[in-house]
């Protein structure tokens, strides 16, 4: 066990490690900085001489290499800087959107889970049925609708039309239904079909059969075998899905004016905030790798034949 | 799907009262809810230009609806040769936690935002200062005439340096207390009963953020806000339509304009570029492009201002655009242009976060083409670096804000002196050049109009760039609110003297 963590703990900083010098290097090779925003050559009247004197006070003008060591060594110190458009620490900016962002991701999934699984169920279970046709067309026409265009259509009818939801801000339980809505339903397109395909497959095999033939009843093997034995991909997809709404939803936080992640990080990117990209790709980079961990062990618990086939590696 | 319900039904039923609504109906209180088109991550006055237009801090000078320059929270100010400068600071004004305003905590907050901002300590270029009860001295590092303009600007506002979280909840003079403040989301505000110019009408007011222009004009109609910054245009018909809507159209600070390359040899030749300018269709702009939300530019400043020249009236279409191409030294065929025999390929740059460029680009493009010249069209991302770094463009969109303070050394300095930051076109005009610096150094009012006034002239004359419109800004709010002002420099939105009526 503990030499299983300590693998896992060297995988994760020699992931860390990549991650940061090739983002690194990526930011920094893109064109543009922060140094013309900084003096607001919009409304200020500065010399090209003036924004390179403050590309020198930034060390911007330093070669990647040297900027990479400085950065690692603050790093290595768990120091990763400030945001050029804040000053705030780049920890506290991203602490402080976490929670929003993550009530956002609990909520979206349980629109997720409450939608997806008993339409692709009762897909799975009444194939080419009325249920089946249905949750077809519902599936194809969620995954057909962008999201800013549902989220708008939300808007539309539950906000403008029927005053029942507050149609942007945050702050109450009611200002998380629209956003939620809008993540969970798009999201849940996919899911159905996934679902159904998969509990379908795991219908079809042999030891669903077997457990036919020796008389188990037909709701005990639906939700205790063919249930547990279809999850491995649902799981799988479902870690991926979770990450996503961890880094944030740029559309749907602009949209509902939502205090998450992603809105922010878009505008780091376009003001060339390099601390606070580097600091985002690291945090989401070790989110996604946690999730990653959980999702084998999730997969190994529901589905036992990986977990020995692993083993028996 | 009964999931999916009974979480919907358990969110409403945990969910406090609705912001706003439900408890204005419990008590009588005046609120209102702005909503910007630009979200703000700090208000950090010295950072952010939200709490200036929120009402929370003030600045030594405001531009007036006219564009001049007026005393705020510095009553008067006086200086003989540009540099030595006296400001009288306001007094009977506290911050809003009930410190006085003095000449001292003025210093120290505006040493706060040079230290803080290195844009502040550029647009300042102050030297030293000392402050002695309600005086304050400033000293800028070389003859400065526009000093007192530059105080204009939103960051070197006023805000207690001693008070704790600046960046969260800062301490200013003005009509409104921030009560809480949501990054990316709104700013939460309340009146200050004891602000010196008379207390707001308002007892709260919420500045909102809202990035998508689509979501902002439903949020009006769902009642979530009550005055909405820049509307979608396309909805026009709609929002004119909803008698509890009223618009507000305002020609705004910036100039839509096409850019030459001079780094190019062939628009180092002035023909060329008043070829362009001649075949630019500034009616089809304003009208079919932007809806009617513009006016027609003829130079880069608004007629009103004191300085502007009477420009000779200049014939446009493909029949004058002809007649400088044949000037220019292009060989003109049948209404087509060509050099040394070969079609006439350019470059014309343009970027998406102006919606109007891309499709006014297409339309010059087919003006253009009618006349055989190829114009290619690239949309570019980080512009701004892209047109200062590049050497292939020919042709650019751009709208600068052309006087962010009243003042026009701004533009002049940073469009045409050759180390300005906005020179994207590499002019380089000697006349020019010594007009500019000139300008820079003279003190007297008179003198600099007649400066700039020149600059202009040559301007016009030498066609550095083609002025397209001046872009309106659009503003919609419901017909409760009351004495809503719309500001040319948009700086100055909630005030002591907006209002609602009681819902």
């Amino acid at each position: 066990m503990i030499q299983m963590l300590g693998k896992r703990l060297i995988e994760f900083f020699l992931f860390i490690f990549l991650l940061s010098l090739i983002s690194f290097a990526g930011i920094k090779l893109a064109p543009g900085d922060a140094v013309r925003l900084l003096l607001r050559v919009d409304d200020v009247a500065v010399t090209n001489e003036q924004v390179e004197i403050q590309r020198e006070i930034m060390g911007l003008n330093e070669p990647v290499i040297v900027q990479y060591g400085e950065w690692l060594s603050k790093f290595i110190r768990l120091d990763l800087g400030a945001s050029y458009m804040t000053h705030r620490p780049v920890v506290e900016e991203i602490w402080t959107r976490m929670p929003a962002t993550l009530l956002l991701t609990f909520t979206s999934i349980v629109v997720l889970v409450g939608v997806a699984v008993p339409l692709g169920a009762c897909s799975a279970l009444y194939p080419k049925k009325w249920i089946d046709r249905v949750s077809r067309v519902l599936a194809i026409m969620g995954a057909s609708i962008p999201s800013f265009w549902l989220g708008l259509l939300l808007i539309e009818g539950f906000s403008v039309r029927w005053s029942i939801f507050p149609a942007m801000g945050n702050g109450t339980l009611m200002h998380l239904v629209l956003p939620s809505l809008t993540l969970g339903l798009t999201m849940a397109a996919v899911y159905v079909r996934l679902i159904r395909s998969s509990l379908l497959n795991s219908l079809s095999q042999d030891f669903i059969l077997g457990a036919r033939s020796r008389g188990i009843g037909r709701q005990r093997i639906f939700w205790l075998h063919a249930c547990r034995h279809s999850l491995t991909p649902v799981v799988t997809m479902f870690g991926v899905s979770v990450g996503n709404l961890l880094g944030g939803s740029v559309v749907v936080e602009t949209i509902f004016a939502y205090p998450g992640l992603g809105k922010f990080i878009v505008e780091a990117i376009h003001n060339r905030d390099y601390p606070m990209i580097q600091g985002y790709i690291l945090f989401m980079g070790a989110v996604i790798m946690l999730l990653h961990v959980m999702t084998d062990v999730t997969v190994g618990y529901v589905n036992p034949e990986i977990r020995l086939k692993e083993g028996g590696h | 799907m009964v999931c999916m319900l009974l979480t919907v039904v358990l969110l409403a039923a945990c969910s406090g009262p609705q912001e706003g609504s439900t408890q204005a109906t419990q008590q009588p209180k005046k609120e209102l809810t702005f909503l910007f088109n630009f979200a703000s991550q700090t208000v950090d006055p010295g950072l952010d230009y939200t709490p200036l237009r929120a009402g929370v801090v003030e600045t030594l000078v405001k531009l007036d609806e006219n564009v001049k320059i007026q005393p705020w929270l510095a009553t008067q100010w006086s200086s003989k040769d540009g540099q030595n400068w006296e400001f009288q600071i306001r007094d009977g004004v506290t911050f809003q936690n009930g410190k006085k305003l003095t000449a001292e905590t003025v210093k120290q907050s505006l040493e706060r935002s040079i230290e803080l901002n290195p844009g502040v300590k550029q647009v300042l270029r102050i030297k030293s200062m000392k402050a002695s009860g309600q005086t304050l001295h400033v000293v800028t590092e070389e003859p400065f005439p526009q000093f007192p303009s530059e105080l204009v600007h939103p960051n070197t506002a006023i805000l207690d340096t001693e008070a704790a979280d600046p960046d969260k909840k800062p301490i200013g003079t003005g009509p409104f207390q921030v009560e809480s403040f949501t990054a990316g989301t709104s700013l939460k505000l309340t009146r200050y009963d004891a602000y010196w110019s008379g207390a707001a009408k308002l007892d709260r007011a919420v500045f909102a953020f809202n990035e998508d222009a689509n979501a902002r004009l439903s949020a009006i109609l769902s009642g979530d806000a009550d005055i909405v910054y820049r509307p979608p245009v396309e909805s026009m018909d709609k929002m004119k339509q909803d008698n509890q809507l009223k618009l507000d159209s305002v020609v705004s600070l910036r100039t839509h304009e096409l850019i030459f390359s001079t780094k190019r040899p062939l628009f180092q030749n002035a023909n060329l570029r008043k070829a362009f300018d001649a075949l630019v269709n500034r009616e089809e702009l304003k009208d079919a492009i932007m809806g009617g939300q513009a006016t027609v530019a003829q130079g880069p400043f608004l007629p009103d201002f004191p300085f502007v020249p009477e420009y000779p009236t200049r014939k446009t279409g493909a029949e004058e655009a002809l007649k400088w191409f044949k000037e220019a030294g292009f060989q003109v065929d049948n209404g087509k242009v060509t050099q040394n025999g070969k079609p006439l390929t350019l470059k014309l740059v343009t970027y998406a976060s102006r919606a109007e460029f891309p499709i006014f680009s297409q339309a010059l493009q087919s003006e253009a083409k009618q006349l055989g010249i190829t114009l290619q069209i690239e949309q570019v991302e980080n512009y701004e670096d892209y047109l200062m770094n590049d050497t292939t463009w020919d042709l650019g969109m751009y709208s600068p804000l052309i006087a962010p303070r009243g003042d026009a050394s701004y533009f002049l300095n940073v469009s045409f002196l050759p180390d300005g930051t906005l020179n994207y076109g590499k002019i380089n005009d000697e006349s020019l050049n010594k007009l500019i610096y000139q300008l820079d150094q003279t003190v007297d009012t008179a003198k600099r109009n007649e400066l700039i006034s020149q600059a202009l002239t040559r301007i016009h004359e030498q066609t550095y760039y083609s002025y397209l419109v001046h872009p309106n800004t659009l503003v919609v709010y419901k017909d409760r609110v009351k004495n809503w002002v719309t500001s040319k420099s948009e700086y100055y939105m909630l005030t002591n003297q907006l209002d609602v009526e009681a819902k």
